[in-house]
């Protein structure tokens, strides 16, 4: 046991440690010229092993496990609390060390919480549009949604994994049962009277059937400015058997004939759609603004001017997003991110990290550690001289 | 004789200086300096026609002056006043730079001496040269060396295309030209008036209303064209700050206010009098332009930029440099003191030229020192020889002014390599336009990446003293480390509070303290190994050497961050994408790893005995 304390509290671990973060970090770096940023962080960042290519072996490579950044995140923390109590003795010389250390452990812990709480989704609206949701520009859902209700509709999430694997999926709020017959996570869809040779569709019903839809699977790609088409085949079945099957895709949206269908007197919508969060308040914009610097079609600052409105609260103001100027209302924030529409659809980047304080906090700490154990160090250096 | 030297040193040092200060002197009689420095707006910015003449003639180039078949030197401006004034004769100066064997052979012409080409050599060409860029659809990233080099000369022809139709409509003579504005003022009446005829369905004067539609479709050709606004517009449409109008615009303008715009009215009048020689009243014209531009901006921004252009005080600190670092080895070598003293305060005189142009740079833009790849190295450098005075001041062995000479040398050539995509006081994106943040992330960081091969460069002296002279003592091997290890807490320090404020740049910014982008990793990178490495020293695992070999990957690390990740392409951080320095980084990577195996040389290897 004291051995084991030993060797968590050693300087060498740390060094070791840091050796493998500035390799995990280089590697991370380099690989996301073929997977983005977004599947390197999932692969090396987020992961407790990940497998590196190393040797080449005819033509292919040999891969060999690594330790991933949660692996090497928790390992430093224990390295960190071990060594501090193996260490520390009390003096005001040490308290630049104390202060790094003590939010480095901070810093790494708000790591872990991010990866695991943040949401990141977009918010498209139109000028003089309201919207209440954002959208996942990744993650995808499986929604029915009972529209019968002029007041408002009732959404049914499926999230994906449900459907990922062929499977029957029950849900309480519906009177009849959701299989999967097929699922493709990226794919090309285009009309069968251009593309002869691709297979017969499963589709009975909907805008599959009446544009006569083929479907084209592809490799997931991994670009971060090209969406994934996810697709999918869904039948659905109630008590006196089979209603039909509908092609879904995250690509069949507003423009494609509704997929709409009646049962038990209500009226339903199926949609595969990215995934959506509502929120208990609307954005509206009222006016999108994109300055250009003079003579030049370098852009030069991108601002929203908005409006929320939020019954609930009964809130109601005016805000003015822009570069570097963000909203944060709700538990969300809201940035500016980009624009489309000849200027008039403003795109929002939502982020919801309720643990967004903390690195803050943490930088404070380690900042003010380094100043003052470097001030201490210099001081007593030029004394010396 | 010993006393005297440091003096003599900073005596040259001076009179270099002055020599760059100087006005260039023009036989024609013309006034080159006063055309140089007429207001211009290009890139989002107000700059004299200089700095429009300098950066386009490097773009074409790559070079400030062009040499003439008969070995005369043409320098930026002049060339400028050929192509705005004389194109005919402008099109026969050789300023294409080709120096790809592939590119020549598509017109069947096998690569000889010949460098440069003009726009008449390469106008029977143009078919295959245009038809061949247009094939090219690959990214700029997966480019070969021909596609690259045939995209650039497309591109260039293209400026200089726009650029020659910048100043004026083409006509054969000065006459034509003023004619050409005399029958448009006139023709605006009578076709305007026949335009509403002609909506009334009234009897109209066709042939009026044809030479109006035939002009004013010239001049919005030109319009649609050119980049360059050469006029504010007039006071009654718009504001000094808004867009300029080009000249399509300009002349344009001309039906709703009525009468020409006298600066376009200037460059008419400039053409013919340059064209037929009349010096008088071509320097007359001119003053009567700067007089009108007067009124709108402040001419003295322009004429300190002119300064700045003429002076190159990033080229002057070079030459300076060169000489600290050659005067710092050589005192090592005997004659300490006064070698040492001399290059001490040419390194002063070096380091004010320095902080002037980084200053004029800041003045001119209005922004914080680091906006771009290319400041960067400026920074870099200024911040490192600022450290190394204090270094010098400290120990007084030469060690500081030599690596002060070393790294502000080499970060000038690199800035020097970086210059040539373009005007480098260029806007800042959206993304980056945040004053506060430039002036705290960007500058931190950079004090981290100066100081990095500031402790790398110390660890090159110690090595190559130590290996390949007697000269490195126990007791100057000590100060060295010191001074590397003091240096590499200062990087420390600096790379992870410059780091740190880039999260919280990009928490404000876009909801994201750390997004794993390659240029945050390179910045992290080096403060890991910053870590890393005071933790050894820390532990024992390492020694002086061992220390030492460290601060030189330190060196291939930092050189990673700052450029290698911005060749991969990808991220927010990629700006500046430079496959041109790629081997250029290679070999510096290369280099460096001999000098770390140099450094683990068994001890009896070593000429100095440290041991």
């Amino acid at each position: 046991m004291r051995q084991l304390f030993c060797i968590f509290s050693s300087l060498r671990l740390t060094v070791l440690l840091l050796a493998c973060s500035v390799l995990l970090v280089f590697w991370g770096t380099l690989a996301q010229v073929d997977l983005g940023i977004h599947e390197v962080q999932r692969r090396f960042f987020e992961s407790f092993t990940i497998f590196l290519p190393v040797i080449p072996w005819h033509g292919h490579w040999l891969h060999f496990p690594f330790p991933g950044g949660y692996t090497i995140g928790t390992a430093l923390l224990i390295n960190l609390a071990c060594a501090h109590f193996r260490y520390f003795c009390p003096s005001w010389k040490k308290i630049g060390i104390v202060l790094i250390h003590g939010g480095l452990a901070a810093l790494i812990i708000s790591g872990f919480l991010t990866s695991l709480l943040q949401v990141e989704s977009q918010l498209w609206v139109s000028e003089g549009e309201k919207i209440n949701y954002s959208e996942s520009s990744r993650d995808n859902e499986l929604v029915i949604i009972d529209t019968s209700n002029p007041e408002e509709d009732t959404v049914i999430s499926i999230p994906l994994s449900l459907i990922k694997e062929p499977g029957v999926v029950e849900h309480a709020a519906l009177p009849f049962q959701v299989e999967s017959l097929a699922f493709f996570p990226n794919a090309d869809l285009g009309l069968r009277s251009q593309n002869p040779n691709t297979p017969p569709t499963l589709a009975t019903r909907g805008a599959g059937v009446k544009m006569d839809i083929a479907v084209m699977p592809k490799p997931v790609t991994y670009k971060d400015n090209e969406p994934n088409t996810a697709t999918a085949y869904i039948k659905l079945t109630d008590a006196d058997g089979e209603m039909g099957t509908w092609l879904v895709s995250n690509m069949i949206d507003e423009r494609f004939p509704a997929q709409t269908f009646e049962h038990g007197g209500k009226t339903y919508r199926i949609a595969l759609r990215f995934k959506r969060y509502y929120t208990p308040y609307w954005i509206e914009l009222v006016d999108f603004n994109h300055d250009r610097y003079p003579g030049t079609n370098i852009p030069r600052n991108f601002s929203s001017q908005v409006r929320i409105v939020d019954p609930e609260a009964s809130e109601e103001r005016p805000v003015l997003i822009s570069m570097n100027h963000p909203l944060r209302y709700g538990g969300l924030t809201y940035y500016q991110a980009a624009f489309a529409n000849s200027d008039t659809t403003s795109i929002l980047q939502v982020v919801k990290n309720p643990s967004w304080r903390l690195p803050y906090f943490a930088v404070l700490a380690i900042g003010l550690g380094l100043i003052t154990h470097f001030a201490i160090h210099l001081i007593t250096f030029l004394r010396k001289r | 004789m010993k006393r005297a030297l440091p003096w003599v040193f900073l005596i040259i040092g001076i009179a270099l200086l002055i020599q760059g200060m100087l006005p260039k002197r023009y036989a024609t009689g013309f006034d080159v300096k006063c055309f140089a420095m007429l207001p211009i707006q290009e890139g989002g910015r107000i700059k004299p026609l200089d700095t429009l003449a300098r950066n386009t003639l490097i773009l074409l180039s790559g070079r400030q002056s062009i040499k003439l078949p008969d070995g005369a030197r043409l320098d930026a401006n002049t060339w400028m006043m050929e192509v705005a004034l004389r194109s005919n004769i402008a099109d026969q100066i050789p300023v294409f730079r080709i120096d790809n064997a592939d590119i020549l052979g598509l017109w069947g012409e096998a690569q000889s001496k010949q460098k440069y080409y003009s726009y008449l050599d390469l106008e029977p060409h143009f078919g295959v040269i245009n038809e061949q860029a247009q094939a090219v659809d690959v990214e700029p990233q997966a480019r070969s060396v021909f596609e690259k080099k045939l995209i650039q000369l497309h591109e260039s022809l293209t400026l200089y295309h726009k650029l020659v139709h910048s100043f004026h409509p083409l006509t054969r003579s000065g006459d034509e030209l003023e004619m050409e504005y005399a029958v448009w003022l006139e023709s605006i009446h009578t076709g305007l008036d026949a335009i509403r005829l002609q909506q009334e369905g009234k009897p109209f004067d066709e042939e009026a209303l044809n030479r109006f539609m035939l002009l004013a479709d010239r001049y919005l050709e030109l319009a649609k064209l050119s980049e360059v606004g050469i006029t504010p517009p007039p006071p009654s449409i718009g504001k000094s700050e808004d867009d300029w109008n080009n000249i399509g615009q300009s002349l344009l303008d001309t039906i709703l206010v009525n009468h020409l715009d006298p600066i376009t009215l200037g460059y008419a009048k400039l053409l013919t009098s340059y064209n037929t020689g009349d010096v008088d009243a071509f320097n007359e014209t001119l003053t009567l332009m700067h007089e009108r531009t007067a009124e709108e901006i402040n001419p003295g921004k322009l004429k300190f930029e002119y300064f700045f252009n003429n002076f190159q005080p990033f080229y002057r600190s070079l030459e300076l440099y060169l000489m600290v670092a050659l005067l710092a080895f050589f005192s090592w070598l005997g004659w300490a003191r006064p070698l040492q003293r001399s290059a001490f305060w040419l390194l002063i005189l070096a380091l004010l030229v320095h902080t002037f142009g980084l200053i004029a740079r800041m003045y001119i833009q209005g922004r914080p020192p680091v906006t771009n790849l290319y400041s960067s190295a400026i920074f870099v450098g200024w911040a490192a020889v600022l450290l190394s005075v204090f270094l010098e001041r400290i120990y007084k062995n030469g060690v500081g002014s030599a690596v002060a000479g070393m790294i502000g040398f080499s970060t000038l050539i690199i800035a020097h390599q970086l210059s040539t995509s373009g005007d480098t006081l260029e806007m800042m994106r959206a993304v980056l336009d945040s004053n506060f943040w430039l002036s705290t992330h960007v500058v931190t960081v950079t004090l981290g990446y100066s100081a990095m091969f500031l402790s790398g460069m110390l660890a090159f002296i110690y090595i190559v003293r130590g290996v390949f002279t007697r000269t490195l003592t126990k007791e100057d091997a000590r100060a060295l480390t010191r001074m590397a290890y003091g240096t590499l807490c200062f990087a420390t320090l600096f790379s992870f509070v410059g780091t740190m404020l880039g999260g919280i740049w990009a928490d404000q910014s876009w909801g994201c303290f750390w997004g794993w982008d390659p240029k945050e990793n390179g910045a992290l990178i080096i403060v890991l190994w910053c870590a890393l490495v005071l933790h050894a020293r820390l532990g024992g695992m390492i020694r002086q050497r061992g220390f030492m070999v460290a601060c030189i990957f330190g060196n291939i690390i930092t050189s990673w961050s700052w450029f290698g990740t911005n060749m991969l392409g990808v991220g927010l951080h990629s700006y500046g994408f430079i496959d041109r320095a790629f081997w250029a980084l290679v070999l510096f990577m290369g280099s460096q790893v001999l000098l770390m195996m140099l450094g683990l040389l068994p001890n009896y290897c070593w000429r100095s005995k440290l041991h």
